[in-house]
């Protein structure tokens, strides 16, 4: 059946005046919350009392510690270092389908070396790996791997081999300090955990393995970045909501009905020049608080960074940048990090080498479907008949129907 | 054309009367150019077999991502060479099946089978340019084709033929060429014109 547009006439009315009311809404809010930044944006001992205390009564509650004396520090780059060598590596899958003809998963890990100023083509990468043993397939009861397991193995199957390439890369400098080496992530720099706290060994594992990679490329001084691009994270936002709320206020009920709700921090940021960020923030994260231990003091911090190289506000991209805390702390090299990138999202307002990873890595419908033909030749040759289910052949049969 | 043989690509797809190559650059540097329009290219089988055409067009392909850097006015260096060197968007070259080689002799005649996919296609050296091109029979399959700019197409290699003589030898290869080419046109004038007019410029 096909979907009956007129059915959806006054749905789509209602949901386009419901979505102006919404507009109106978080405009007003958002110029409250410019306002308490610009009338409130000193760091006082108060606001991280206010902080802490919101952290014990909410600990899912996802603040921010500021790292620096104001909420509205700014700080620009100027220049771009001439000579910067940036790696990027991104990951794709095909997830096991129990409905194929076999079950199966797929990683492929697509990288980037990008010399700036070398006027050399950058070295590209791509690593496809199939698993089909029981041991990688199945968990200790028996189930299929989910997608949460192999989005993990991909993630570190991307840093791992963004370490390799970027050690090597020192290595071949003879181990030359001076040349900034940046290594890119997209998305938030700290692994994704399962929930389960303190207990779960796989969250245990996947942080243990981040704060091994994160301490090579400390030893070689390279510095890792994750990129969220137009990011919904509303840390400073959280911060603010605490500006005014006194103390004694502060509890589970109050924080749950935060003013700046549905409201992301890229607007209050919208101000922010060519190369600019802003302040530097660490997360009240508890993956945050166990690398910390892990690593034996290093917190992940964050800023937000304009990497238009237009000036206005209709022109600014407002990204978030991730990085570890011992760059944060030193404000030479993350200037250098921050011109690399902010150099490496010209023309497109994204980085270059992201986007050549993303595009390395990518498995399309039409690969998938070539490397399942292959596939079935091998079961043949083995003297297996491959099938698919019934359920999904009949999804092939009425999907293609519909599309004839 | 250059001096040694240089892989162009390997076969994307191929036909009795024509073949086309995927490779993932342009080279030219030194006097060499790769791809060539005009140049002779073969593919090599088991047994001595080969399977001779010549280039008669190349084509970049675009995409999302390139026409997104175009529009968005691309000048870095090192992006401009990755397009050039590393995407995985192939340049497709359309080869015109001249002729076939068996035994150690060639024969100016469509080939008993085209070469295979993926087959590498290799550039001729002018040793063998000079062989291919020793008897004229190959400018009538070269007249005839249909797909190709046929007149264009003869004149650049015919000129890639002159140039792999010595240059002793050359203005009577020209010469000789010519002739063939007024026998097989004599009843089109005017396209015999054109083309002769190509060849002595």
């Amino acid at each position: 059946m096909a979907l009956e547009l007129n059915k959806l006439t006054p749905q789509v009315e209602a949901m386009g005046q419901a979505m102006a009311v919404r507009q109106e809404d978080l405009q007003g809010r958002a110029a409250e919350a410019l306002r308490v930044l610009n009338d409130r944006p000193e760091v006082t001992d108060e606001l991280l009392d206010k902080i802490a205390r919101a952290r014990k009564m909410d600990a899912w509650r996802r603040g921010a510690t500021p790292l620096g004396k104001r909420l509205d520090e700014q700080c620009r780059v100027m220049n771009a270092q001439p000579s910067a060598t940036l790696i990027a590596a991104d990951g794709s899958q095909i997830y096991p389908d129990r409905h194929g003809i076999a079950t199966y998963y797929l990683l492929n890990t697509g990288t980037i070396v990008f010399r700036t100023g070398s006027g050399q083509a950058p070295s590209t990468e791509t690593a496809p790996t199939v698993f089909f043993e029981d041991a990688e397939l199945f968990d200790s009861e028996g189930q299929v791997r989910t997608s949460d397991y192999i989005d993990a193995q991909r993630g570190r199957r991307e840093l791992e081999a963004l370490v390799l390439l970027a050690e090597a890369e020192r290595e071949a400098a003879g181990g030359d300090m001076s040349v900034p080496i940046i290594a890119l992530l997209d998305g938030p720099l700290l692994p994704w955990l399962p929930p389960g706290g303190e207990d779960n060994q796989i969250a245990r594992d996947e942080l243990g393995f981040f704060a091994e990679q994160m301490w090579r490329l400390r030893a070689a001084r390279i510095v890792p970045i994750g990129y969220v691009d137009r990011p919904g994270s509303a840390f400073v936002l959280r911060i603010l909501e605490l500006v005014d709320l006194p103390l004694e206020r502060i509890d589970r009920e109050t924080l749950r009905q935060g003013r700046f709700r549905r409201l992301t921090d890229r607007l209050l940021f919208q101000e922010l020049g060519p190369n600019t960020r802003s302040g530097l923030f660490t997360a009240n994260s508890n993956a945050n608080d166990r690398y910390e231990q892990i690593s034996g003091g290093d917190r992940i911090a964050f800023a937000y960074l304009n990497v238009s190289r237009r000036p206005g506000t209709q022109n600014c991209i407002v990204v978030r940048i991730e990085l570890p805390g011992w760059v944060a702390e030193n404000a030479a090299l993350l200037d250098l990090a921050q011109a690399a990138v902010h150099d490496n999202c010209e023309p497109a307002g994204y980085p270059y080498v992201l986007a050549r990873a993303h595009e390395l890595a990518l498995v399309t419908q039409q690969e998938r479907s070539d490397f399942e033909a292959m596939l079935v030749q091998s079961m043949l040759k083995n003297g297996l008949l491959p099938e698919t289910s019934f359920k999904a052949e009949n999804k092939r049969l009425t999907g293609s129907r519909r599309r004839g | 054309m250059g001096q040694g043989p240089v892989q162009v690509g390997r076969v994307l797809r191929s036909s009795t009367t024509a073949f086309t190559v995927g490779c993932r650059q342009l080279i030219s540097q030194q006097g060499q150019r790769v791809p060539e329009f005009g140049a002779l290219v073969k593919a090599e089988h088991d047994h001595g077999h080969v399977v001779y055409g010549l280039i008669y067009n190349v084509t970049i392909e675009d995409d999302a991502f390139v026409r997104q850097l175009v529009a968005a006015g691309v000048d870095s260096a090192e992006v401009i060479e990755d397009q050039r060197q590393r995407r995985q968007v192939p340049i497709i070259v359309d080869v015109l099946v001249a002729g076939f080689g068996s035994g150690g002799e060639i024969f100016h005649r469509l080939p008993p089978q085209p070469p295979a996919t993926l087959d590498p296609i290799v550039t001729c050296g002018q040793a063998e340019v000079v062989r291919f091109t020793a008897h004229h029979d190959w400018l009538r399959t070269v007249l005839c084709a249909e797909d190709a700019p046929a007149d264009q197409l003869l004149v650049a290699s015919v000129r890639a033929a002159v140039e792999a003589r010595p240059s002793d030898l050359q203005e009577a290869y020209r010469v000789a060429a010519g002739r063939e080419l007024a026998g097989l046109l004599a009843l089109d004038l005017t396209r015999l014109d054109g083309i002769l007019r190509h060849l002595r410029a």
